[in-house]
């Protein structure tokens, strides 16, 4: 056997694991097949794809710019107020959870015990938070904000964590050396690095949760999904033309705006 | 003036970390502490300013008895005292100024220290020590914008702002590249010079601290085993300082 | 602008320099949070006393949910495997999909510019409609159930991949595709020797990660006529069978939480 020829069997010979991964991934797509059935779909879906893309290209301009409370403008500006108030209060709840969840300065049983509660929290889908928060506020806008903030706790506790697990302490020994007491370090030493990873994460989050604040109309809870899905039970196709055009241009504008602060941020 | 009277440190781990150390330094004067890694040189450093406490005998500074300083008596002691770091320590996320002027903290009424609004005079001190160290143009960049070399300048600057009588320095020059290494030793210098501060300065590079230090303190295993002038060093005193094969240790090739 | 308005301060040292200190942006900063979140309190009429009275509402609701109804479990299955086929399907076309499309949107494959912006836009387009919009959009195409669901979940795959594999496609060091194009591959070939082995890892795990979002982006989709869980959800919900609610979202948590594990093992592995 020559020397090439070994070498060529030495290769790493890990085909029989791809191809049971492939195997398996395979099965799972014959299996998902079974989800899909097209029977639905005939002429009427056709007819009303090619309807909603009308409505989009000849949108209700009335409804799209007049200044009313129905008014398509009125409606994304209450979305972003729920998408705002509610990172606010998913904000100001996770910090302290943050700390407490954080292993680097909470005891292990502590922070595993907050770290629990943030999975539960995040198990729960967003719609079922909305019609449980209904029964608190009534249906409205109100629901919505609590809705937003509690959904937003997941993700933010996490990244807060990780900043503060990544906090810098060697600052806090110059500061010692200084004369510094243990709150003036938190004040100056801690906090001005925490501050704006805090906030660039919030952005991020603030950004997300305009997605989020724009479905929860479906169930009540305020903001622009409740016209949506009535203008569209109602086959008014113009109408769910300029409000998805509404949509699109404000959450473009949101992510454009978010990622030009948060890259400020970041560089200084 | 600093005093060290048979002071012994010994770490909970039972590391004897300096045996039985007795030094004078004069105000005014600039020392390098040079020895091996884990020699006990940032330990002797560290005890100056109350970082580290001693395990037995006298250490006076400036004749206050340090070892017998509590609390608050301990930190307004530090005011008069600036410590620089081999990783510089400052706060990367803010801007340089804002660095300096953590410095005044200690002393500012309790909303000010809230709000973190500082008045024009300190504002102005803290500018003052900027233009000391040669980098004013840079008081309003963030800190993470600097090189290594700047942002050694900006720690020596917030030590300068705290007007103290001894600098104390761990490894000042250990994470910069030759050339910044040497700008930041003139500052060094100068301060020493100019303003009359004491400099204790620990550092790996025997060739910079014999040129730029007037007393050589020679440490190994926690002893002295040299002090005298830069002059007076010669290859002997290496080799006993650091081991009979001081040609071999990589950092004196890197200083050559 | 803002320096026009507040013009910076001049500050001169006892030595005669003279440096600019530009005024602090922080208080128009606050005031203009203050001033947003006012309103926002204002449009949302957001009420810390209704919060702090009626809360107990929420807590009562959450309690009901505890013990969940065992018996239910027998009735999840149906809808619990359909979310997931659902999500394993849309995934997998989704992914497929993105590889060409995530090609036509990076410069530095398609010399045509028009071409690459076109694909950019449509990526970003549809990233920015929010999953259950499209499903909504998808049951009056597709009819209830699945299928639109699958839909929905095909299209975001397709945004969320693309647009991450474009993003890295465009940063892959180009010397290796130049040698192979130079020794006589097209461009496609060069691509699939010189591009692809290198993005092949990330863009599995990226799509990884994006089913792992899926399957609790399917679990909604129901509410809105998609098919899958979210149908159970609503009508426990409108029930107010809060045991049976309490089932779902545990089994929804544990079903979760095991593709999750597995998607992360693979992942580790991928890195």
């Amino acid at each position: 056997m020559t020397t090439i020829e070994k070498q060529l069997l030495a290769s790493p010979r890990n085909h029989r694991y791809v191809l049971t991964v492939a195997a398996i991934v395979l099965i799972l797509l014959a299996w998902s097949l079974s989800a899909v059935s097209f029977k639905d779909v005939n002429q009427n879906g056709l007819a009303i794809a090619l309807n909603i893309l009308k409505g989009i290209v000849h949108p209700d301009l009335d409804l799209l710019f007049s200044v009313s409370k129905q008014s398509v403008l009125y409606l994304l500006v209450q979305t972003t107020a729920i998408a705002f108030l509610g990172t606010l209060v998913g904000a100001v709840l996770s910090v302290p959870l943050a700390f407490l969840a954080a292993s680097n300065i909470m005891p292990k049983p502590i922070a595993w015990l907050t770290r629990m509660l943030l999975i539960m929290i995040r198990t729960i889908p967003a719609l079922v938070y909305g019609l449980m928060f209904i029964r608190v506020s009534g249906p409205g806008p109100f629901a919505g904000v609590l809705t937003i903030g509690l959904t937003s706790i997941g993700m933010l506790s996490k990244l807060y964590v990780d900043a503060i697990e990544e906090l810098d302490k060697k600052v806090l020994e110059s500061m010692t050396s200084i004369g510094c007491t243990t709150f003036e370090k938190i004040r100056y030493g801690i906090i001005p690095q925490l501050f704006s990873l805090f906030l660039s994460v919030t952005i991020y989050r603030f950004d997300m949760n305009m997605r989020e604040a724009s479905i929860l109309g479906l169930v009540g809870a305020g903001g622009i999904g409740a016209p949506l899905i009535f203008a569209m039970n109602s086959y008014k196709w113009n109408q769910v033309g300029s409000i998805l055009i509404g949509l699109v241009i404000l959450i473009l504008l949101i992510e454009w705006f978010s990622n030009k602060l948060r890259s400020k941020l970041v560089q200084g | 003036m600093i005093e060290f009277n048979h002071v012994n440190k010994t770490y909970h781990n039972g590391t004897n970390a300096l045996k039985n150390i007795n030094l004078k330094i004069e105000q005014g004067e600039f020392v390098a502490v040079i020895g091996l890694s884990g020699a006990g040189k940032s330990t002797l450093i560290r005890c100056i300013n109350r970082m580290h406490d001693i395990t037995s005998g006298h250490l006076y500074v400036n004749h206050v008895d340090v070892s017998k300083l509590k609390g608050k008596q301990i930190r307004r002691f530090r005011r008069r005292i600036g410590m620089i770091f081999q990783s510089f320590n400052l706060v990367t996320r803010m801007s340089v100024i804002k660095n300096v002027l953590v410095s005044f903290v200690p002393d500012l009424p309790m909303w000010r220290k809230l709000t973190g609004v500082f008045t024009k005079e300190h504002k102005l001190k803290a500018l003052e020590a900027l233009d000391k160290v040669g980098i004013l143009d840079k008081a309003y960049v963030r800190v993470d914008q600097l090189s290594g070399g700047q942002q050694q300048r900006v720690a020596l600057a917030r030590t300068l702002a705290q007007n103290p009588d001894i600098l104390l320095a761990d490894e000042p020059i250990a994470s910069l590249d030759p050339v910044t290494s040497k700008l930041v030793m003139d500052d060094f210098k100068t301060i020493n010079q100019t303003m009359k501060i004491s400099v204790i300065m620990n550092i790996h590079h025997v060739e910079i601290a014999l040129e730029y230090a007037d007393r050589i303190i020679g440490v190994r295993e926690g002893e002295i085993v040299f002090d005298g002038a830069a002059d007076q060093v010669t290859k002997e005193t290496l080799d006993n300082i650091y081991g009979s094969k001081s040609n071999e240790t990589p950092f004196l090739a890197e200083a050559n | 602008m803002f320096d026009k308005w507040f013009p910076p301060k001049k500050m001169v040292l006892p030595n005669g320099k003279i440096v600019l200190e530009k005024r602090s942006r922080l208080p128009l900063t606050l005031l203009t949070l203050a001033a947003v979140t006012a309103l926002s309190v204002n449009l949302t009429g957001f009420s810390l006393h209704v919060l702090f009275t009626r809360i107990r509402q929420f807590f009562i609701i959450l309690g009901e949910m505890i013990p969940p109804k065992w018996s239910y479990t027998p009735q999840l299955w149906g809808a619990l495997l359909d979310t997931l086929q659902m999500s394993v399907l849309g995934s997998m076309i989704g992914a497929l999909l993105a590889l060409p499309f995530a090609l036509l949107a990076s410069f530095n494959v398609i010399r045509n510019k028009a071409v690459v912006t076109i694909f950019k836009v449509m990526l970003s387009l549809l990233r920015t409609l929010p999953t259950l919009v499209t499903a909504l959009i998808a049951t009056f195409v597709f009819g209830l159930g699945p299928t639109a669901g699958l839909v929905a979940i095909l299209l975001f795959t397709l945004s969320y991949v693309g647009k991450l594999l474009y993003e890295q496609i465009e940063n892959v060091d180009m010397g290796s595709f130049e040698a192979m194009e130079s020794i006589g591959m097209t461009r496609v070939q060069a691509f699939r020797y010189a591009i692809f082995p290198e993005v092949l890892p990330r863009y599995l795990s990226t799509t990884l990660f994006c089913f792992e979002g899926n399957v609790r982006y399917a679990a909604i989709l129901g509410y809105v006529g998609a098919g899958g869980i979210g149908l159970l959800i609503n009508e426990n919900l409108g029930w107010r069978d809060y045991p049976r609610v309490g089932m779902i979202i545990l089994s929804l948590g544990v079903t979760v939480y095991v593709i999750e594990t597995i998607s992360e093992h693979f992942r580790k592995k991928l890195n």
